[in-house]
């Protein structure tokens, strides 16, 4: 589903040079769940990013569902069209109703019909437990209610792999739980998932592989349980030791 | 809330209501200034004339054109046919049947009125307000316009688009609109309407041009208003939109145009009650409207202290209704 060959990534500014992703290379299966842990400044979210194009590559390949995102002849807008992301900070429409925020790609994008796109998006609202706010602004709901409202958005376009960057990162601690078991039902029902995130317990439960990153670098790749009680590498053991 | 903790204690105090009374005092002082003042010139205040310069009753006369005797009057519901019969022949006149004069059997003479009724008729100071009205509302749809695309080319990564855009911005700001509309209508205007000549076409009147300097004037100012509300919005909002598979112009149609048109709404509202104000300009280049019409106004009745300080008012009622107006939009935008 995602293949990742080699990409490397520099953020230039006047004096400086942040080496960002060397040379990572990772692969995910359809319906499988990859957890991307490691420190921060790890590299993690720019990788997350560069998955839908939201930061670019400087070099490598990436290949969603059979396309090449870096081709400068691909619509990368289609390619978006197919991954759904949600990000830390939620970043819903505040001058769109719960439903409305909802609805507004399918319509936009994908010319489905208001009354189609309305009973989706109902539909989809029930799943995340948020049904009765349908009418509301976002500045009204709660972090957690925010975020699963930000999941049904990016559901509502129907994609083939979901992307999580840090979805709880920014929650309060007692509204992390809600969120997490969103995505844990969605792991369930098999769809294609690359989360990074900090909840070690969501990764050991929910993640099929767990990819450990450090200074921009893949560190370790491997089961939960192979990276939880048998780290190889030095680092991962540093970082285990540091968060558990 | 703001209002309570600096009044607190003075709201309902007598000390509170003796700043009111001062404040009617220094007005009303102003106003009795001004009129006796104007005793010492020996002004004469004529507000009754005033009016007719909004509207006035036109005289309209149905003539006979020779001398004779009414030989019949037929009526058929609203209209009459009069006819005259004189010694070379007979005249016929139609006329309104309630604006009838003569009766039959009447000795008429050359001159006399057979009908007369009189008509409401638009005064110069009404045409003057609307024709203000009218530029000012075509160069605010024209100047949202050039704003909207000028902000976004500002902002666009194209140095084609871009440095345009700053060079129009940039000319526009640092130079006076009387010059500007100097521009438009002596040096544009001139080589617009040659060509127009040469091809035989029709020319453009002062008015449009009128209405290009105002709304490429008032274009520049939107916007650097638009760059700095879409500049506003937060990155993550692109980014979400982007994230959907939404292109650039869907992203600023659906997502940020609407929360950046929200923000920049009040100075936007400043901006085009500058433009009524300036429109007063027009006049230089013979547009009529309200400066211009009052100023013709003067010349004809002399009653100028009247009349200018009327010509304030009216500008006072475009420029408050506009910014009623946009102050209800805020308001129902907020509570959406």
């Amino acid at each position: 589903m995602i293949d990742v060959k080699n990409i490397s990534k520099t953020f230039k500014s006047h004096s400086t040079e942040v080496k960002a992703l060397v040379n990572v290379t990772a692969k995910v299966d359809k319906g499988e769940v990859v957890v991307v842990l490691g420190p921060s400044g790890s590299g993690k979210s720019t990788f997350i990013r560069c998955l839908n194009y939201l930061n670019v590559a400087d070099e490598g390949s990436i290949v969603i569902d059979g396309i090449d995102i870096l081709d400068p002849k691909t619509d990368i807008n289609k390619v978006r069209a197919e991954v759904g992301m949600v990000f830390q900070s939620f970043n819903l429409f505040p001058h769109k109703t719960v439903l409305e925020n909802v609805i507004l790609a399918p319509i936009v994008v994908r010319k489905k019909s208001k009354e189609e796109a309305k009973k989706k998006g109902m539909e989809l609202l029930e799943k995340v437990g948020i049904l009765d706010k349908a009418d509301v602004y976002p500045d009204q709901l709660s972090g957690g209610q925010q975020q699963r409202v930000a999941i049904a958005r990016a559901l509502a376009m129907e994609p083939k792999v979901m992307l999580f960057d840090e979805p709880t990162s920014a929650l309060d601690p007692e509204m992390v739980g809600e969120v997490l078991d969103v995505m844990k039902n969605l792991a369930r029902e098999g769809m294609t998932m690359v989360v990074v995130s900090h909840e070690m317990g969501f990764a050991r439960e929910v993640a099929d592989r767990v990819i450990f990153m450090d200074d921009g670098a893949v560190v370790e790749v491997g089961t939960p349980e192979h990276f939880f009680t048998n780290p190889t590498h030095e680092r991962t053991k540093l970082f285990l030791s540091q968060i558990l | 809330m703001g209002s309570s903790l600096t009044h607190k204690g003075l709201k309902h105090d007598n000390i509170y209501y003796f700043w009111v009374v001062v404040f009617f005092i220094i007005m009303t002082g102003i106003v009795l200034a001004i009129y006796f003042s104007a005793l010492q010139i020996d002004y004469t205040w004529r507000w009754y004339r005033i009016p007719r310069y909004f509207a006035y009753q036109e005289q309209i006369e149905t003539k006979s054109e020779i001398d004779g005797e009414v030989q019949s009057i037929s009526k058929k519901g609203k209209d009459a046919v009069v006819l005259v019969k004189g010694l070379e022949g007979t005249e016929s006149y139609a006329v309104r049947a309630s604006a009838l004069r003569v009766e039959e059997g009447d000795q008429i003479y050359y001159g006399d009125p057979l009908a007369s009724y009189k008509k409401w008729r638009v005064g110069i100071l009404l045409e003057g307000l609307w024709l203000t009205l009218k530029v000012s509302v075509i160069a605010i749809i024209f100047g949202i316009a050039i704003g909207l695309f000028a902000g976004l080319a500002r902002i666009s990564s194209n140095p084609a688009l871009k440095w345009s855009a700053i060079t129009y911005i940039e000319m526009i700001r640092g130079s006076p609109l009387l010059v500007q509309i100097f521009i438009w209508y002596f040096v544009l205007g001139t080589l617009f309407n040659n060509i127009l000549a040469n091809h035989g076409i029709s020319q453009i009147s002062a008015l449009w041009f009128g209405v290009a300097a105002l709304a490429s004037f008032t274009g520049a100012y939107v916007a650097e208003m638009v760059r700095a509300g879409i500049q506003s919005i937060h990155r993550g909002q692109t980014e979400a939109a982007r994230s959907l598979g939404m292109t650039y112009v869907k992203s600023m149609r659906h997502v940020i145009l609407p929360q950046a048109l929200r923000r920049i709404l009040p100075p936007l509202a400043g901006q085009f009650i500058s433009l009524i104000k300036d429109s007063s300009l027009l006049g230089i280049i013979a547009v009529r409207e309200l400066t211009k019409a009052t100023r013709e106004v003067v010349t004809t009745s002399l009653q100028p202290f009247e009349l200018w300080f009327v010509c304030a008012l009216l500008y006072l009622v475009l420029t408050f209704s506009l910014s009623m107006l946009l102050q209800y939009l805020e308001r129902r935008q907020l509570v959406v």
